[in-house]
């Protein structure tokens, strides 16, 4: 039985409705990624899960006692659910120790002691015990946010996007140590978050929201092989979109006759997309298509490459990749997803 | 700690040194005659007053800092309804000299005296300093924070108590020790009133036996009072925290049914705060005759130049002060700063006759000059514009001026490029707030004035001394409609913040 | 710099009042008396001599206050003051340099200053301010109002110097032991007011079955709204009753130039006392010149015998009343 269930939620500000008829579920210990742009409605849905609002239709269900419906509302404070906010919120007037024992009153004072190192310990962090908030760097703040909501063991955590505050590379190492501190607390958690490498390389399950509604829940893997429509595809990686035609169960387009991943209808029309790992440039004096720009990052590069009708970019990998003025044969591994225009 | 600016220190000291004339004039008065003033403060007269005194400042600080809290609380955290309007409301007393309060109140109740009237009268007179206060506080507190310990099992009035009141503590504590040091030092509306302090004693002192050694003893222990009260704001005041910018938006709490009860009962505080004394003010201007625009024109226009004036003044040295104090402390700042305090509660009349007295026989070319009128206003309210300019210039982080330095701007280049501009909202509002209290004052400027100077309180005064309402009515109206502007200014800031959070 | 701009102009206005400051005119009064009342007396005053002057307004005990403190530096010349008490301080002090014969004589003895520091200029008497709706017997000695019959119908003020002025000739008359006994009587008897003009309008209202004040708040305010419209009445107490007092405005010099003297002179001439009688009802002091038509002239006022310059001892008062708790 999952741990959350999300049943069929929607909510409305005033006229505009912000969320339209969610359904989630999050089995114990897993990790789900909400995935929107600005304004796709993540953070209301966070703050109907941790309860500062009520829903207008529909319920939310913690480990089998309904949390949130349309006849009530459990306070924030009866619902046992951490919150990791944007901007990490720690309390200014308390000590790294305090915040993080902030939710330990039921204990004794010695079991908090210990529960506060144990955290410590486990962010790295147990020189820092009393430090103030102002003296920390942005990544500990964030590790120490964590911690302060994982203390009461709580059954859920949220994190609203997390990272966004740190620059790149501070946030790909915080990553890592965010899983694992989830991992080894056995903490189930959703993330919320704008940006996709976040929640494809964090999240055991990702639900892809857009204006309002779930667009496709699935797997990282399934998310961003199996894009449900051209939008995500397109959010989801660098893509290039080819129009097509269904002709013999194959796709024809100005790159070829491609294989379809999805199930398609004979004679339809409709939008390939392609990603750009997914192209293969063969050198070749004869090609049809010349490289006409390229950005060189040492491991990888991304080409431009001017195909007959089209212009596409193209990864290819770093030793190899062709220089600016080749002619080369442009070839798609591999089968795509087909769109049908509607 | 570095060297502060030489411009800063010189204006501290300048200060400083004023502030001390009238204390240096109280203990002259009271050398001259040590056995009498003593036997003055043996009376258990003295007691009485002292009694009285304590308890009307005590009850006068809760009941302001609870009127304050709740209407900063209504306003920026909750979903009242019209908050914006209920926010100048909270700050419209502050317009409102405390003697058109009484002499409101009184019209309608003509048995309105004694200590409830006092306490009443006062309470709702200070509590916007009160409101002010706590709303920028708030406004600035962490939000977020708030949420996240409800998530930690904190109820409601468990996150207020842990997240929300240390983070606004100072703020509290800074506004609350305005308003007992103005209850101290409170003469025109306790007069009418008809209530005991120390001040009205010190007052009947002076007027009645020209009795000046015991009006300084008296006095002496009006300046007792003031240093006990500072020294516990500042022992439990709390530190200054910084609190990060928070993203994202803030949340209105939904009061659900109670809105319009919180609606009501900040209407009723807002009806007595400021409307029961306007529609008198009205209803007294109705029945005028006979009324000269011109000279109203003219009054207009020296009022606001001599407190645009004095709120310059007052800014520039309560920056000053704040900048060497706050940025470069040392014990010489720490001692300066408590100086300029120290002279608080001290009632104008004392004040004013130490410069008299200081001016008359020692400084003579300044004497009954505009600029020993502006040395007493310096010296009354320079307090109450040192927390307001103080408080952004202590949040500003240092890194900030670090940076500047290192891009090679000088120490005094980084200041006003850097700092200032940062803390200029609340520069502006410490000479918004002594450019108020200046337009209101009454007892400083009839003594210390340019003879032929009239101000719409001096022209206020002439017409209530003969108890010719109807005559006081319409320059009293002006005044509040001219105080209203900076009132508003001071509240405009936290009215603009208020409606970013929803 | 912008900054620097914004100052430059927010200090113009100093720069503007400066000039604002004492002028060297030929005359500094300083005037317990308000502006309203005396402005159009000084402008009077100015057109016939063709001196300048200038004149400083505030309550007669501030000014009072103010020259004590200013001393021998005080720029003042002459001192127009409410009250004696204020003008006793004055002359304790050293501040006045007296009244010449010529003009001195001019005011009956009794109203000005024994030593000629100080002139009186229009007289005020002590009355009762009675309700006739509420008080059926009227006290026929200010002693009567020590009768428990009395309690919380009878207002004071004693905080104002025309009440301590009053209380000071008690103390002659009777001696400090007879009126610290009326005095803590009127501590349990009496309902406190600050001015005596709160005391009239309480009376008009019927809040406050009677009052001691000065006459002339009864009169200018029967001048305002008509005799008729009263509800107040006014009344003496027996033959030299101490109730009776009447006090004097009196004004003072404390730097002799002829511009001062002339000044006086003009206060005391027809057109000055004339002037007091009619705008503000008081009794003008200079012999051969009648009050307003409604009041009981001066002369039949059964005043108690009294030497003016004898209310000086404003401060065993003040004790006094401070002893019963009054103050």
């Amino acid at each position: 039985m999952p741990l959350l269930e999300i049943n069929d939620v929607s909510v409305s500000f005033g006229d505009t409705e912000v969320l339209s008829g969610i359904t989630l579920e999050l089995e114990s210990k897993q990790l789900l990624a909400v995935l929107g742009a600005s304004g796709a409605g993540k953070s209301t849905l966070m703050r109907l899960i941790a309860g500062f609002d009520s829903v207008g239709a529909g319920s939310i269900v913690l480990d089998g006692e309904t949390l949130s419906d349309t006849s009530k509302t459990v306070a924030p404070e009866k619902r046992s659910i951490g919150i990791v906010p944007q901007d990490s919120a720690l309390f200014p007037h308390l000590n790294v120790g305090q915040n993080i024992g902030f939710g330990l009153s039921a204990l004794s004072k010695e079991a908090k002691a210990e529960r506060v190192r144990e955290l410590l310990r486990l962010i790295r962090m147990e020189e820092f015990a009393s430090r103030m908030p102002q003296e920390l760097s942005g990544g500990q703040v964030q590790r120490v946010a964590l911690a302060r909501a994982l203390a009461p063991k709580p059954k859920l955590v949220l994190l609203d996007e997390p990272f966004s505050a740190l620059d790149a590379e501070l946030r790909g190492q915080l990553r890592e140590e965010v899983r694992q501190v989830l991992r080894a607390e056995g903490a189930t958690a959703v993330l919320v978050t704008h940006d996709q490498e976040e929640a494809l390389s964090l999240a055991d399950r990702v639900a892809v929201l857009r204006e309002g509604k779930i667009i496709q829940v699935g797997s990282p893997s399934e998310i961003y092989n199996s894009p449900a429509d051209v939008g995500i595809a397109t959010f989801l990686g660098e893509s290039v979109l080819v129009d097509g035609k269904v002709s013999g169960g194959k796709i024809l387009t100005d790159l070829g006759s491609l294989s379809a991943l999805n199930n398609v209808a004979e004679g339809a029309t409709g939008v390939v997309a392609i990603r750009s790992e997914n192209f293969y440039l063969q050198p070749n004096p004869t090609g049809d298509s010349e490289v006409v720009g390229r950005v060189f990052f040492g491991h990888d590069a991304l080409v431009e490459v001017q195909t007959p009708k089209l212009r596409i970019r193209a990864r290819s990998n770093g030793p190899f990749a062709p220089e600016v003025g080749m002619r080369v044969t442009v070839w798609v591994r591999g089968a795509v997803n087909f769109y049908p225009s509607s | 700690m570095k060297r502060p600016p030489i411009a800063a220190v010189a204006l501290g000291l300048l200060a400083a040194l004023a502030s001390l004339i009238p204390i240096g004039y109280l203990l002259l008065r009271l050398f001259e005659g040590f056995e009498a003033a003593l036997a003055e403060l043996a009376r258990a007269r003295t007691l009485e007053l002292l009694l009285n005194t304590i308890g009307l400042t005590v009850s006068v600080s809760l009941t302001a800092l609870a009127i304050g809290a709740v209407q900063a609380w209504l306003t920026v955290r909750t979903n009242l309804p019209l908050a914006p309007v209920f926010a100048v409301l909270a700050t419209l007393p502050l317009a409102i000299p405390s003697y058109v309060l009484a002499l409101g109140y009184l019209s309608v109740f003509p048995s309105f005296s004694g200590f409830w009237a006092a306490w009443f009268t006062l309470s709702l007179a200070t509590s916007p300093y009160v409101f002010l206060a706590l709303s920028a506080a708030l406004i600035s507190s962490n939000f977020a924070a708030e949420e996240v310990a409800r998530s930690l099992g904190k109820n409601r009035w468990q996150v207020i108590q842990s997240v929300t009141w240390p983070q606004v503590r100072p703020a509290a504590f800074a506004s609350v020790l305005l308003v007992a040091l103005y209850t101290l030092s409170e003469f025109g509306a306790i007069a009418i009133l008809r209530f005991d302090t120390f001040t009205r004693a010190i007052y009947n002192a002076y007027r009645g036996s020209f009795d000046r050694t015991s009006a300084a003893a008296l006095a002496l222990v009006l300046v007792a009072l003031t240093l006990v009260v500072i020294y516990f704001e500042r022992r439990y005041r709390g530190d200054r925290w910084q609190a990060p910018t928070a993203a994202g938006r803030k949340r209105r709490i939904d009061l659900g049914r109670a809105r319009i009860l919180a609606a009501f009962g900040l209407g009723i505080i807002g009806l007595f705060g400021a409307g029961v004394p306007l529609v008198s003010l009205i209803g007294w201007s109705v029945n005028q005759t006979g009324f000269d625009l011109l000279r109203l024109g003219e009054l207009v226009a020296s009022s606001l130049a001599v407190a645009i004036a004095a709120g310059v003044v007052i800014g520039i040295f309560a920056l000053a002060i704040s900048v060497w104090n706050l940025r470069y402390s040392s014990r010489l700042s720490g001692a300066v700063d408590l100086t300029a305090w120290a002279a608080h509660a001290l009632p104008a009349v004392v004040v004013a006759l130490a410069l008299v007295y200081f001016g008359a026989n020692l400084v003579p070319g300044i004497y009954q000059s505009i600029w020993l009128l502006l040395l007493g206003y310096l010296i009354l309210f320079l307090p109450n514009a040192l927390g307001l300019v103080g408080t952004p210039i202590a949040l500003v982080p240092r890194s900030i001026e670090e940076v500047a330095r290192s891009q090679g701007l000088s120490k005094n280049a980084a200041l006003t490029k850097v700092v200032l501009p940062i803390a200029l909202p609340g520069i502006l509002a410490g000479v918004a707030l002594a450019s108020l209290t200046v337009l209101k004052e009454l007892p400083a400027t009839l003594l210390l004035r340019p003879n032929e100077l009239d101000t719409l309180a001096t022209e206020l005064w002439q017409a209530t001394e003969v108890l010719a309402y109807s005559q006081a009515a319409p320059y009293a109206l002006a005044l509040i409609i001219i105080a209203g502007v900076p009132a508003l200014a001071l509240n405009a800031q936290a009215r603009k913040l208020i409606s970013e959070v929803s | 710099m912008k900054l620097r701009g914004a100052l430059a102009l927010t200090l113009l206005p100093i720069l503007l009042l400066s000039g604002c400051s004492a002028e060297d005119n030929a005359l500094l009064v300083y005037s317990g008396r308000s502006e309203a009342l005396l402005g159009p007396l000084v402008e009077k005053f100015e057109q016939e001599s063709g001196l300048d002057v200038e004149v400083r307004y505030a309550g007669s005990a501030e000014l009072a206050a103010q020259l004590l403190e200013e001393g021998e530096n005080s720029p003042a010349d002459v001192f127009l003051a409410q009250d004696a008490g204020a003008l006793g301080a004055a002359a304790k002090a050293g501040l006045l340099t007296g009244i010449p014969d010529e003009i001195y004589s001019l005011v009956p003895s009794g109203y000005s200053a024994a030593d000629q520091s100080w002139v009186g200029v229009s007289g005020r008497a002590r009355v009762l301010v009675y309700d006739p709706g509420k008080v059926s017997e009227l006290p026929v000695s200010i002693f009567d109002l020590e009768d428990a019959s009395w309690q919380g119908r009878i207002g004071i003020a004693p905080t104002n110097a025309s009440f301590q002025a009053f209380v000071t000739a008690m103390r002659i008359l009777h001696g400090d032991a007879r009126t610290l006994a009326w005095l803590e009587a009127m501590k349990v008897n009496a309902v406190i007011y600050e001015k005596n003009g709160a005391i009239l309008e309480a009376v008009e209202a019927g809040q406050l079955d009677a009052g001691l004040i000065n006459h002339y708040y009864w009169y200018a305010r029967a001048k305002d709204v008509g005799q008729a419209q009263m509800n107040s009445r006014l009344a003496q107490f027996q033959a030299a009753d101490a109730g009776n007092l009447v006090n004097v405005a009196g004004v003072g010099i404390l730097n002799s130039t002829d511009a001062a003297e002339q000044f006086v002179s003009f206060l005391l001439s027809e057109t000055g006392q004339q002037y007091f009688a009619q705008e503000t009802r008081e009794y003008p002091l200079v012999e051969g010149i009648s009050p307003a038509d409604e009041l009981t002239p001066l002369a039949d006022i059964p005043t108690p015998a009294i030497d003016l310059s004898d209310l000086d001892t404003l401060a065993e008062t003040l004790e006094l009343i401070r002893q019963a708790g009054l103050i």
